[in-house]
């Protein structure tokens, strides 16, 4: 009962989006020997599906459905020592290296993207800004990544997100993931002519494109 | 004689107050002296040290870039030397901008993915054929006094497209221009191709024929190749806008004033750079200040935020005294509907009241992705509405007209009155666009919407407008020019 009671906080944390008190509420958990999954799981995850309702039916915006998002990942961030000596794993939908292509020092659309993903529950390695091919296939093997997020803001940087591309195949890792691509300069038929896997318009879009993408 | 009294020549029309503005203006370098911004480059880094900057070097940064906290006598220092007035001519000499307090002149935005084919209404990329025609349009209409390429010109080298996209715009117009650059090296070559058509440096450096666009990113960072532009631009006696793009909410500040705050901040990284590479060098402030959609993520061309924020910092920039670059004639409508109509008369209108010099992004639809010839042409008829309130109402004896209300009397009418004739022309606007036939008539003559008669206006200009040609000659060098730059990169990434 008591627990059903701190659950029910921890969906209303995550929906007011209040990232302190999230952290509040997952050590309370932890002090308490709850499970840490099933904090996640029955606690914060169920606050996010609600912000995630509000948001399509445009009742919410983005900074909610950011802040919530933050709420929910600081909670995780304390929870995840405690699932580690448990040996347990939060089911994830696949892993997502991100980050916006050499060059390039354009931020804020890629982040939107990598917090929405990581909202719907992807794992999600962000690698900031300037990213050099190299990089990119650096971490690829490191995480083990099922998808990597490209993202350019000028005509001219985009011809990096080719770079990327040709680079995960010399090393012989592109067969293994599947690469999405996105920027105001992208398009469809850009991802087609660099081999990229797929394209999306918005932060909203590339969470369902990289489902299908990791379900495929 | 009378005493005391005040004639206002054109309308009035401020956002905000001198201590308002002041407060702006402080905050701005309090966050440039505070906070600091991240340059990129070692020139630009360097000319700041010396200067007196305080340069914090990130150990784990391999490519050199740092964060500088400028201090406020530095910024004033700059801004004492930045000129208060430009003159950009265009190749016709006598087209001309003069970037002065209160000056307003309207022209497109630059490098739009998109457009719509006037014939045949299909949205796709623009080619350089397209890039030309969007300067013809600009070249034909009266109160587009600048242009910028409107498209970006795809089919051509990308590391080089600059150079073909100003060359299709020389072609197209022989208006003051406004440019972009893929670096450093594509500024000079783009200056070289100027000098080419006026005949020399010399030329160029009595009017410019271009601006250059620079755009450093927000928040408060400058990378490699605006630093590089805008000290080439400096050093060559080229003007330069150097402005972001904010999103409040997103790259920038919820509220409007700390946009305006980083924006302003943004803005005079460059004026400082500029004045430390070349006193007197000339710095264009301003940009398209508007708020990130928060259900699309987009940034807003429509907004009434954009509005409100573009005429503000146009009054900052009058107190500071530097020439304002601003935005208006844009929407994020997709095609040139009731809502381009509304966002593009609502943004002109208050640009124009607003007095700021070069009003950009006329034509742009679809938050700037789309480079419309219909909304460009609507647009000149708004501008031509705009421009007409703006002259504000004369009052004198003549335009009173006490004696010609009482030669006709009551129960009278004006219409065959002298004065009537002598003044009408002046003193009302004649529409070419606007639909003011009866019903009748209307029907008569098709029944078209405003859509359809733009749409026929802007056939008209490209079956017909013949801009005013380049010499052979010239053109040969400036094709050779363009060649040299394909072939200098051809061979560069050969090496690689």
């Amino acid at each position: 009962m008591a627990n059903e009671r701190l659950f029910e906080e921890m969906t209303k944390a995550v929906i007011a989006g209040l990232p302190d008190k999230a952290r509040e509420l997952a050590n309370e958990a932890l002090h308490a020997g709850i499970d840490p999954l099933a904090a996640i799981e029955q606690g914060f995850k169920p606050g996010m599906d609600v912000v995630g309702e509000g948001f399509a039916r445009g009742e919410l915006f983005i900074p909610d459905l950011m802040m919530s998002s933050k709420a929910m990942q600081e909670a995780i961030a304390v929870l995840e020592p405690e699932m580690m000596k448990r040996k347990q794993h939060l089911q994830t939908l696949g892993k997502v290296v991100i980050g916006t292509v050499q060059g390039d020092i354009h931020e804020i659309g890629k982040t939107l993207v990598a917090t929405m993903l990581a909202a719907n529950g992807f794992e999600v390695h962000d690698l900031g800004v300037d990213v050099s091919p190299q990089q990119f296939v650096n971490a690829v093997r490191e995480v083990n990544a099922d998808v990597v997020g490209l993202s350019a803001l000028l005509t001219t940087t985009m011809l990096n997100q080719e770079a990327v591309i040709l680079t995960l195949k010399e090393a012989g890792l592109r067969d293994q993931l599947k690469v999405i691509i996105g920027g105001v300069p992208a398009s469809p038929e850009w991802a087609k002519e660099i081999g990229a896997d797929a394209y999306a318009e918005n932060a909203t879009e590339a969470v369902e494109v990289v489902k299908g993408l990791v379900q495929a | 004689m009378r005493a005391n009294y005040q004639v206002n020549a054109t309308t009035q029309f401020r956002v905000l107050s001198d201590d308002q503005i002041e407060e702006i203006f402080h905050s701005a370098l309090n966050v440039l002296e505070r906070v600091g911004t991240r340059v990129y480059g070692e020139e630009g880094l360097a000319l700041l040290r010396d200067a007196g900057c305080l340069v914090s070097d990130d150990a784990s940064a391999s490519s050199a870039d740092a964060l500088v906290r400028i201090p406020s006598w530095l910024v004033k220092e700059a801004l004492s030397t930045a000129p208060e007035r430009i003159v950009v001519a265009g190749r016709d000499r006598r087209q001309r901008v003069i970037l002065e307090k209160d000056k307003i002149y309207f022209g497109t935005g630059s490098d739009c993915p998109a457009l719509i084919d006037p014939y045949t209404g299909e949205v796709r990329k623009y080619t350089y054929e397209d890039v030309y025609n969007a300067a013809r349009i600009s070249d034909a209409l009266p109160h587009i006094d600048f242009h910028m390429s409107l498209g970006l010109t795809s089919g051509v080298p990308v590391h080089t497209y600059d150079r073909h996209q100003f060359l299709a715009m020389l072609q197209g117009t022989s208006k003051p221009l406004v440019i972009t650059a893929v670096d450093k090296e594509g500024l000079a070559d783009q200056y070289r191709m100027a000098c080419e058509v006026l005949g020399g440096p010399e030329e160029f450096a009595k009017a410019p024929l271009f601006v250059v666009y620079i755009e450093p990113s927000s928040p408060l960072s400058n990378s490699i190749e605006a630093v590089e532009k805008i000290l080439y631009a400096a050093e060559t006696g080229i003007p330069a806008i150097y402005t972001p793009c904010t999103m409040c909410g997103a790259t920038a500040p919820v509220t409007l004033a700390g946009g305006m705050v980083q924006c302003l901040a943004e803005c005079l990284v460059g004026v400082v750079l500029a004045q430390l590479k070349r006193r007197g060098a000339a710095v264009i402030i301003g940009g398209v200040q508007s708020a990130i959609d928060m259900a699309t993520s987009i940034l807003s061309y429509g907004a009434p935020e954009m509005v409100l924020l573009s005429a503000a910092m146009t009054d900052v920039a009058k107190w500071l005294r530097l020439p304002m670059f601003s935005t208006a004639g844009c929407s994020d409508a997709k095609v040139l509907d009731q809502q381009a109509a509304i966002e593009a008369a609502m943004s002109v209108t208050i640009a124009a009241l607003s007095g700021a010099n070069l009003i950009h992004d006329v034509g742009y639809l679809e938050s700037g992705l789309l480079g419309s010839f219909d909304m460009l042409v609507m647009s000149n008829e708004v501008i031509g509405m705009a421009k007409h309130i703006l002259g504000g109402i004369t009052v004198t004896p003549e335009t009173l007209a006490v004696d010609v209300i009482e030669q006709v009397g009551p129960g009278g009418h004006y219409l065959t009155q002298e004065h009537t004739r002598q003044h009408f022309r002046m003193e009302l606007w004649f529409p070419t666009l606007m639909d003011r036939q009866q019903r009748r008539g209307w029907e008569a003559s098709g029944g078209k919407t405003m859509a359809e008669r733009v749409r026929a206006k802007v056939k008209d200009i490209l079956e017909h407008h013949q801009p005013l040609p380049i010499s052979a000659e010239v053109e040969a060098s400036l094709k050779e020019l363009v060649a040299h730059a394909d072939e200098r990169h051809r061979s560069k990434a050969g090496e690689r």
